[in-house]
């Protein structure tokens, strides 16, 4: 009998200790992102650069010492599996907020599915303006097209003086609105578009485009697209005897495309949000520690990654998991500094606003060349642009 | 213009080199081989091993990436193919297409998604003045490319197995009943066309500089393409065809504002030739 009662006792302590872990409830996030099909390298970026966030959250309190829980899953950057996974994390998982890892298409197809569910959403890296115009629920951490395209033509036209540009845009969401806002920009500032063409996703051979671009004598070829294209294009730019400037986008920042494009790639000029030489903590804590969990060197999908998980966990620890005190809560952020890029300044109809930065490869190495604060090239205009 | 001439015709040659495969097998066995693509992204991760563990010259990474996927189709063969010869055809296409889907997750799941450069270091001709500038790679592809066909044309036409695989293209059922050992020539067929695949990956990672786990799926419908051009089951149709579309692409994407993709452009061409010629420009 004794025995048995050793036994119950023992398994009472069991089920006690059960029963506790059961009672501290964990916040839940979720998080969508490619992990298989094209986009899968940024999809695991993304992923580990998230989780790095979460640790880190963990490791500091939790949220109000609860805590954070990330869970995700692979949406192959198809809009359909975003929705349907989106829809699966806010109904079967119950997550309080809901994070998008993945491009501008799955990223506007999970958006959608958050506004009406009244989840509220952020995408990281997808730049599409109409990411945020589903709804007052959703936003966005990285930089907007209008932005970005625009920061690109005011450094293009202005500072760089360029006055013949050419233009060689990767055929998506990302590449064309970047290209628009690039486009307007530099053609308000007097220069002018001495060629134009489109390529699509994947695209590895530039020389007939280039071959015509030399032909066409610019000062500057502005190309938007992902570091895969791009190594291919500075390359074979510098193979057929182009030596005007180069200049890309935050597609184009990571380690990959250096390692790609070779010697290539030194003086090419991107904007980016992730300024590498910053003594900023949070950006130094994130460049280290990537490296350290994945060695690999961070890029700036990652970092996007990580900054949405610290916002989304900033605003958790204020006001708690209330949808509506959320997002009332996110329109009133100011010089949000706990973010490897950065730092956000404010949101503008639902989007960050930060410096931008220009960034151009020196030695094998992005650096640090100029920062605009100007509210003209880095507020989104009075027009209908991100609304 | 010369310059562009050159470099189409290297475009040219990668698309022969994966095209000569796929109409070899269609040739013989009257499938559409999508797993093709496969072994050109298997010849490029190859030979990136070989590069990265086993030595750093190009000529031995050149050769196990045509080795090993050469032995892999002969596989692909007798594990995927052989069994559903006998099904309808559209049975072998999704099975080809379910195995190249599932080869680019593979090479995902070994290799991880990032992309890596291919360093390989050689030494080769190379051309390089004020009008025209041939790279060693360029240069490379090229000569790999004519060599290859050459064999191809002097194996097919001047030697017994080239006169059994005649015989097998024209009917297989009677070539098998005049002792010709049909299976010998399928698994022949699928080595060659595979170990081209492979050689075609090694040489385009060289030429790109990088190799990564969808390397393989723009490749796969522009050869296919190729070989909808060139005709069906004809190998010099193949070769030529694709030395054509890539001028054809280059020569229109030098016009400025025609805002038309290359893939674009390649598909609008085959639909051309379908309408006008439904058997391709040299089909039989």
């Amino acid at each position: 009998m004794k025995r048995y009662l050793g036994l119950a006792a023992a398994l009472m302590l069991v089920c006690g200790i059960a029963f506790s872990a059961q009672a501290q409830q964990t916040v839940k996030i979720g998080f969508i992102t490619p992990l298989t099909g094209f986009a899968a390298a940024d999809g695991y970026s993304s992923l580990e650069s998230a989780k790095l966030a979460v640790d880190y959250v963990n490791e500091h309190g939790g949220i109000k010492g609860k805590k954070l829980e990330l869970v995700s899953y692979d949406d192959a950057c198809q809009p359909d599996q975003a929705s349907a996974l989106t829809k699966k994390l806010i109904e079967n998982d119950k997550v309080v907020v809901m994070i998008s890892g993945s491009y501008s298409s799955p990223s506007r197809a999970a958006a959608v599915i958050c506004q009406q569910a009244k989840v509220p959403f952020t995408s990281t890296y997808a730049v599409h303006p109409s990411i945020v115009e589903a709804g007052e629920y959703c936003h966005r951490i990285g930089m907007a097209a209008p932005i970005q395209g625009r920061t690109g033509g005011y450094f293009a036209a202005r500072e760089l003086a360029a006055k013949r540009i050419a233009l060689l845009i990767m055929n998506n969401d990302f590449g064309v609105s970047l290209a628009e806002a690039f486009k307007e920009t530099a053609i308000k500032l007097g220069a002018q578009i001495v060629y134009e063409k489109k390529y699509p996703l994947g695209e590895t051979e530039f020389r007939s485009y280039l071959n015509a671009i030399k032909a066409a004598n610019p000062d500057l070829i502005y190309a938007p697209g992902y570091y895969n294209e791009a190594a291919n294009i500075v390359s074979q730019a510098r193979e057929v005897g182009l030596k005007c400037w180069l200049m890309g986008d935050e597609g184009y920042d990571s380690p990959k495309f250096i390692e790609l494009a070779k010697s290539a790639a030194n003086g090419v000029f991107i904007t980016t949000d992730l300024n590498r030489d910053s003594d900023r903590p949070m950006t130094q804590y994130f460049l280290k520690n990537y490296k350290k969990r994945t060695n690999i060197d961070a890029d700036m999908v990652g970092a996007s990654a990580f900054d949405a998980v610290m916002l989304v966990s900033h605003i958790l620890n204020k006001v708690g998991t209330d949808a509506n005190k959320i997002i009332q809560y996110w329109d009133t952020i100011k010089n949000f500094e706990d973010c490897a890029t950065g730092p956000i300044l404010m949101f503008q109809n639902r989007s960050a606003i930060r410096p931008m930065d220009i960034q151009i490869v020196l030695n094998n190495k992005f650096r640090y060349f100029y920062r605009y604060y100007e509210p003209e090239v880095i507020y989104l205009g009075k027009g209908s642009e991100g609304k | 213009m010369l310059q562009l001439l050159v470099d189409a015709f290297v475009l040219g040659c990668s698309y022969a080199l994966m095209a000569v495969g796929l109409n070899m097998v269609y040739g013989l066995l009257r499938i559409i081989h999508v797993a093709h693509a496969a072994l050109y992204t298997l010849g490029a991760y190859v030979g990136l091993y070989c590069l990265y563990h086993l030595s750093q010259s190009l000529w031995l990474s050149l050769t196990l990436g045509a080795v090993f996927p050469a032995l892999v189709g002969a596989l692909m063969y007798r594990i995927i193919y052989s069994p559903v010869l006998s099904a309808p055809r559209y049975v072998a296409l999704i099975a080809g297409a379910g195995v190249f889907i599932a080869s680019q997750e593979f090479y995902r799941l070994i290799a991880g998604p990032y992309p890596y450069p291919f360093n390989a270091q050689f030494k080769f001709l190379s051309i390089s003045s004020s009008h025209l500038n041939v790279t060693e790679t360029q240069m490379l592809i090229i000569t790999f490319m004519m060599c290859a066909f050459l064999c191809l044309y002097l194996i097919i036409n001047n030697t017994n197995l080239g006169l059994m695989w005649r015989a097998c293209t024209q009917d297989m059922e009677l070539a098998a009943s005049s002792g010709i050992n049909i299976n010998l020539i399928i698994a022949i067929n699928f080595i060659i066309g595979s170990a081209l695949a492979g050689s075609a990956g090694v040489l385009m990672a060289l030429y790109r500089n990088s190799v990564f786990p969808t390397m393989g799926a723009m490749v796969s419908y522009k050869a296919f393409v190729v070989v909808v051009l060139g005709g069906f089951g004809s190998i010099p149709g193949a070769a030529i065809a694709g030395i054509l579309l890539a001028l054809a692409e280059s020569l229109l994407g030098m016009v400025p504002f025609f805002n038309l993709p290359r893939d674009a452009i390649a598909f609008l061409v085959m639909v051309l030739v379908l309408m006008f010629k439904p058997k391709g420009l040299f089909g039989r």
